[in-house]
């Protein structure tokens, strides 16, 4: 499960809304909680909720404008949607100094350079660890283990989340050793994955060729909640990347069908590899084995496929997953070459009419 | 490759071959004897094919001496058709003795196919040749002392390569250090291509390891190699030194990192190339840049120096280059 800021928005206002019931009569906290979903809706400020809170509101707006919208805004609304999630972030920072995601999402779109993030992201890790810890602990203890339980998970979130986009810099810089060991310490502080970190490390571990640890990353999947099989479109790639490395041509082409059959219909995304923004709040909420997924997927795996000496400008692996493909399933050919470029498509089309006229 | 001084060397060794025994001394007079007129002594189809495909090595080159002076789209053109003359020079050895394995190499490579195809033609290559001769590390237990072995250690330091171009780092680095076992004096270099496999590996020890085997005979590809490591591994301080000194190994090496310029493809192998100069760092970087496109960030990090970017540019100006 990717983190979505929404839903977190309204756990965070629900787990105080809650706290702040009075305790020990059900009928009125079953009447007072459809009060809650109105009043988050309409009248959120009506709502009791902590400088904290209301800056993660402010983030998860943000969140939405940046990573939902304005990838699939036009040029003229794209500056309007950047300065307006610029405001959202600096205003939660002010309401909450330690508004780690705000922090690191504003860093994300000031730093100069991916090495530049890198280094501040990397530098921040002890301070976030920390901050979120006493966050946690500061969590009140009012006799539900499951709010408790929840409470805490929430605190400790902005940490993963910084955690998982180091690992993800990481990887993008050519740094695959601290991707590797960043990742790693999330796995193990949390080994249900919340933050999905293992598609980060899949790609780390292919880029170092170390077969060896891809395999016992895949053994770790039984623990991820909500349960999920090793079949991912971020470990199959990066199974995939390893049988090309290793010139194992027959058994790249097989894991290339089984991905394709996988995330069936959704082949026309291994020829265009389109490559996309990385989400700053955190990798994009999308339903698993959507085609959505396997864009993203193939996206980030672009470390991996843009690899090596190759004049199409694919790189090596990214052409040769491009043409099997297409030889593959020609429908899926089609459809990619109907998406991409359209302004030689709609020349085509002129061209044709002119013809016919 | 130098082909002339090899072809030299197998005609006067398969004459000793027909002759029987026949001293140092003997030899080294008939080495002089073949120099002379080395065609008098092909005398077979193997070494006629040889023969034809240094003519035609040689003939390439000469044609393009010049070609620096055309613009861009007439270089391409003349380059087009150097090729293809080489190619045909390829097929004629090959006409002669088909089992010309420089021949078969510098035709594969003339025919200039993306990583993919080259590996698996070269491969293709390797497997013919393999069922033909048994590798012999001979009496020194080193290959490369026999003139035959040496087209075998030109096709493996090929085949390395063309991973390295292909994104396979590990393959590179085992096929290398199968070279460097088969030839311990590694005359064909690959220890080069190893060094910059493990950089992107990030495998320091393996690195280390290497450099130690070499016993601090530096050159441009180990210190830009380990530049990289460092570099990726985090370190930044060390990596700065370590840019230091690949900077103050080579003429020009800032410029040739800084401003990399196009680099003929190697046919067969590396040419050789006096050490420290500014040829051996424009080698190293153009071997190195399906690495250094790996690291995003690396080369702004480098030209960040002042120190590096005013060696650069102070080259460029002496030199006349545009900066």
């Amino acid at each position: 499960m990717a983190y979505d800021p929404r839903r977190e928005d309204y756990q965070r206002l629900a787990l105080r809304y809650a706290q702040s019931l009075p305790k020990g009569d059900p009928v009125a906290a079953a009447k007072a909680f459809t009060d809650f979903g109105r009043r988050f809706a309409r009248d959120r400020d009506t709502l009791p909720q902590s400088d904290a809170d209301r800056a993660f509101h402010l983030v998860a707006v943000a969140a939405e404008v940046i990573d939902y919208q304005l990838p699939f805004s036009s040029e003229a609304k794209a500056d309007a949607l950047i300065a307006r999630g610029r405001d959202l972030l600096d205003e939660a920072v002010s309401l909450d100094p330690t508004c780690h995601d705000a922090i690191r999402m504003r860093a994300s779109r000031t730093n100069p350079s991916f090495d530049a993030q890198f280094a501040f992201l990397k530098e921040g890790v002890g301070e976030v660890y920390a901050s979120c810890q006493a966050a946690r602990a500061a969590v009140p203890d009012d006799g539900d283990d499951e709010r408790v339980a929840l409470g805490r998970d929430i605190a400790m979130r902005p940490y993963r989340r910084w955690m998982a986009a180091l690992a993800e810099e990481a990887l993008i810089c050519g740094r695959n050793r601290s991707s590797i060991e960043t990742g790693e310490r999330l796995l193990e502080q949390d080994p249900s994955d919340q933050a999905d970190v293992r598609f980060t490390l899949a790609l780390a571990y292919a880029k170092l060729e170390d077969q060896t640890s891809l395999d016992a990353l895949a053994k770790r999947y039984g623990a991820i909640v909500p349960p999920r099989a090793a079949d991912d479109a971020w470990i199959e790639l990066a199974r995939l990347a390893l049988a090309h490395k290793s010139h194992d041509m027959s058994l790249a082409r097989q894991l290339l069908e089984r991905l394709a059959n996988t995330y069936e219909g959704c082949a026309s995304a291994l020829i265009s590899q389109t490559e996309l923004p990385d989400g700053v709040f955190a990798r994009l909420a999308v339903p698993p084995y959507s085609e959505d997924e396997l864009i993203l997927a193939v996206s980030e795996a672009t470390v991996l496929l843009q690899e090596g000496d190759d004049k199409s400008g694919r790189g090596v692996l990214g052409s040769w997953i491009a043409r099997t493909t297409a030889k593959l399933y020609p429908e899926a050919l089609a459809e990619a070459q109907e998406l991409s470029n359209p302004y030689y498509q709609r020349e085509a089309k002129g061209h044709q009419g002119g013809d016919a006229s | 490759m130098n082909g002339r001084e090899e072809l030299v060397l197998r005609c006067a060794q398969r004459r000793r071959e027909k002759i029987g025994t026949l001293s140092d001394e003997g030899f080294a007079e008939l080495c002089l004897a073949v120099r002379e007129n080395p065609t008098a002594f092909v005398d077979s189809p193997e070494q006629a094919s040889f023969a034809t495909l240094v003519g035609a090595l040689d003939a390439f080159h000469r044609a393009g001496a010049d070609d620096d002076l055309l613009d861009d789209d007439e270089f391409r053109a003349a380059r087009e058709r150097r090729l293809q003359a080489l190619s045909a020079g390829c097929a004629q050895a090959l006409s002669q003795d088909d089992g010309c394995l420089d021949a078969q190499l510098v035709q594969t490579l003339a025919a200039e196919l993306n990583p993919d195809d080259r590996l698996d033609a070269l491969l293709q290559i390797e497997a013919k040749a393999d069922a033909a001769t048994e590798l012999s590390l001979g009496a020194t237990g080193d290959a490369w002392d026999d003139v035959f072995m040496r087209p075998q250690l030109r096709l493996w330091d090929a085949i390395a390569r063309t991973c390295l171009d292909g994104g396979r780092y590990r393959m590179a680095l085992e096929v290398s250090q199968g070279l460097m076992a088969a030839s311990p004096a590694d005359r064909v270099g690959g220890r080069l291509t190893a060094a910059l496999a493990l950089a992107r590996l990030e495998d320091e020890e393996g690195f280390n390891e290497l450099d130690a085997r070499l016993s601090g005979r530096e050159n441009s590809w180990l210190n830009l190699g380990r530049t990289i490591l460092l570099y990726k591994l985090g370190r930044m301080s060390a990596a700065r030194r370590a840019l230091r000194g690949y900077g103050e190994l080579c003429e020009g090496a800032a410029y040739a990192l800084l401003r990399p310029t196009f680099v003929e493809i190697y046919l067969p192998d590396r040419p050789e190339v006096p050490a420290g100069g500014f040829e051996e760092a424009t080698f190293a970087v153009h071997e190195a840049e399906p690495i250094i496109a790996d690291v995003p960030d690396f080369i702004g990090w480098a030209d960040g120096f002042p120190w590096f970017h005013a060696a650069g540019e102070s080259y460029a100006e002496a030199n006349g280059y545009d900066w």
